[in-house]
């Protein structure tokens, strides 16, 4: 559970502040997987960041005790300078990992990317990016993994075990998932909140917020 | 909360981990490592070199050579850290998704760097010089020593100040360059602040970097004395230069995270 208390973001344009959320205040649940449905523009990015602690509100607090990823996006924290084991091992330094050599074995043989994995990043295409950052979220055990349509790159082989993990990791860990691809959510996530106006509501069924959502499109 | 310790922990694996990952993003070339020592230390080898052919003799009871090299390690340390600080922060951007990553950490691994390339570059020139038999003498240590780390503290907190102006108003960098050039000139490298009229003094020593520059020259030569610049207001400057950088910090960093 996350408690959102009185939670104002704004951000400076030159047509004066734009509000995003004004006095928020919200119980994320986060005992299923949940989407996180809205217009764009609407603040889902925003909200996903301020979940992540990436960035902060103006006023108001997020508390939660539960241990939370990074956003999982296409090219956080990767240099495309540095190899996909130089990468791997930066993420695992600043995330703590008991044993890094063992870190960088699960998430080489994850990410399937063989004797690429020792390339600079910059050879590698879009796909296989994606197939990295995700794996070196989920070698390391969070309460909740935070995902921006990262796995929509992957190949489907791929897919099906970047999926298959997930279910896993459901068992003991919540999915917070941003997407535009319905067919994505309908795969990972059982329940949605939909931002709307900066509210948000929670639906404990998908598809019945998915019929809200695209219903108001 | 988490306990003193644990924090002070958690900090040092983020720093050591992007201090790494600095090494290895800025020498991945053929040349490596080694182009950032060789780099400045020859520069600053050739240029006192060559001034010391042209004009020869002493500067005050210092061998001109001495004398300039002093003169450059100051400009150069005060300079160079300025321009690769200063980015520290725009640069990393992407890391700040991380949130063990802060701003500040960029800034510290950066300025740590800096100051473990300058030392290396000082250490070699002073091998450069023992070996070419120049007559050399460290007459004040302490002071030399701390000197030096006044000058660090002030080039990191100037630093730390255009770092964050970058993330406002990112044209900073003009206004930065336009400013970091004529301290070239005026920072007493090139002479002596006794070869200026007294009454002109007050042009050139409200500048710290005079200071720290001429104070390292007097605690290497007693002799050439220290009319006319502080050790107090050398550690006034950085001190306050300091406090002032990290309350700015303090007040701005969860706005830079939003930019």
């Amino acid at each position: 559970m996350i408690q959102i208390k009185a939670l104002t973001k704004s951000y400076p344009s030159v047509q004066g502040r734009q509000y995003i959320f004004k006095d928020l205040n919200f119980t994320f649940p986060t005992e299923s997987n949940v989407a996180i449905l809205g217009k764009n523009g609407a603040g889902k990015s925003t909200l996903f960041r301020m979940l992540a602690k990436s960035e902060y509100p103006d006023r108001g607090q997020i508390i939660t005790k539960k241990s939370m990823s990074w956003p999982v996006a296409l090219q956080t924290g990767i240099h495309p300078q540095m190899t996909g084991r130089e990468n791997t091992r930066f993420i695992g330094r600043i995330n703590n990992v008991r044993s890094l050599s063992e870190y960088e074995k699960n998430v080489q043989t994850f990410a399937e990317l063989k004797n690429k994995f020792d390339l600079p990043v910059k050879t590698y295409s879009s796909g296989m990016r994606a197939k990295l950052v995700f794996a070196c979220c989920m070698n390391i055990n969070f309460d909740i993994y935070l995902i921006d349509e990262a796995t929509s790159v992957g190949d489907p082989h791929f897919r099906k075990k970047a999926k298959k993990t997930l279910k896993d990791k459901a068992k003991q860990a919540g999915v917070i998932m941003v997407s535009h691809e319905l067919d994505q959510i309908r795969e990972f996530c059982t329940s949605a909140v939909i931002i709307r106006d900066g509210k948000l509501k929670y639906y404990k069924d998908l598809e019945e917020a998915i019929a809200i959502y695209t219903g108001e499109n | 909360m988490n306990s003193l310790s644990a924090q002070l922990k958690g900090w040092r694996t983020v720093i050591f981990a992007l201090f790494l990952r600095e090494l290895q993003s800025k020498f991945n070339d053929k040349l490596g490592l080694s182009w950032a020592f060789i780099e400045p230390a020859l520069f600053i080898l050739v240029l006192s070199f060559i001034r010391g052919k042209v004009t020869g003799g002493d500067v005050h009871s210092i061998p001109i050579f001495i004398f300039m090299l002093i003169g450059m390690i100051g400009i150069q340390s005060f300079l160079s850290s300025l321009n690769s600080i200063s980015t520290a922060i725009k640069k990393n951007k992407p890391l700040y998704a991380f949130r063990q990553v802060h701003p500040i950490s960029a800034i510290i691994t950066s300025a740590f760097l800096e100051f473990s390339i300058k030392t290396v570059v000082i250490f070699l020139l002073s091998i450069a010089v023992y070996l070419m038999r120049m007559p050399y003498s460290f007459d004040n240590p302490v002071m030399l020593v701390g000197v030096y780390l006044l000058l660090w503290i002030f080039a990191t907190s100037i630093a730390l100040l255009f770092s964050i102006a970058a993330a406002y108003i990112p044209e900073i960098d003009k206004i930065k360059n336009f400013i970091s050039r004529p301290m070239f000139f005026i920072s007493c490298v090139f002479f002596s602040l006794q070869d200026i009229p007294k009454e002109y003094w007050h042009y050139f020593n409200w500048n710290p970097v005079v200071h720290y520059i001429e104070l390292a020259r007097y605690a290497c030569f007693t002799s050439y004395g220290n009319e006319g610049v502080s050790l107090a207001y050398a550690a006034m400057c950085s001190l306050v230069s300091l406090f002032f950088a990290l309350s700015i910090y303090h007040l701005t960093w969860k706005n830079i995270l939003s930019r």
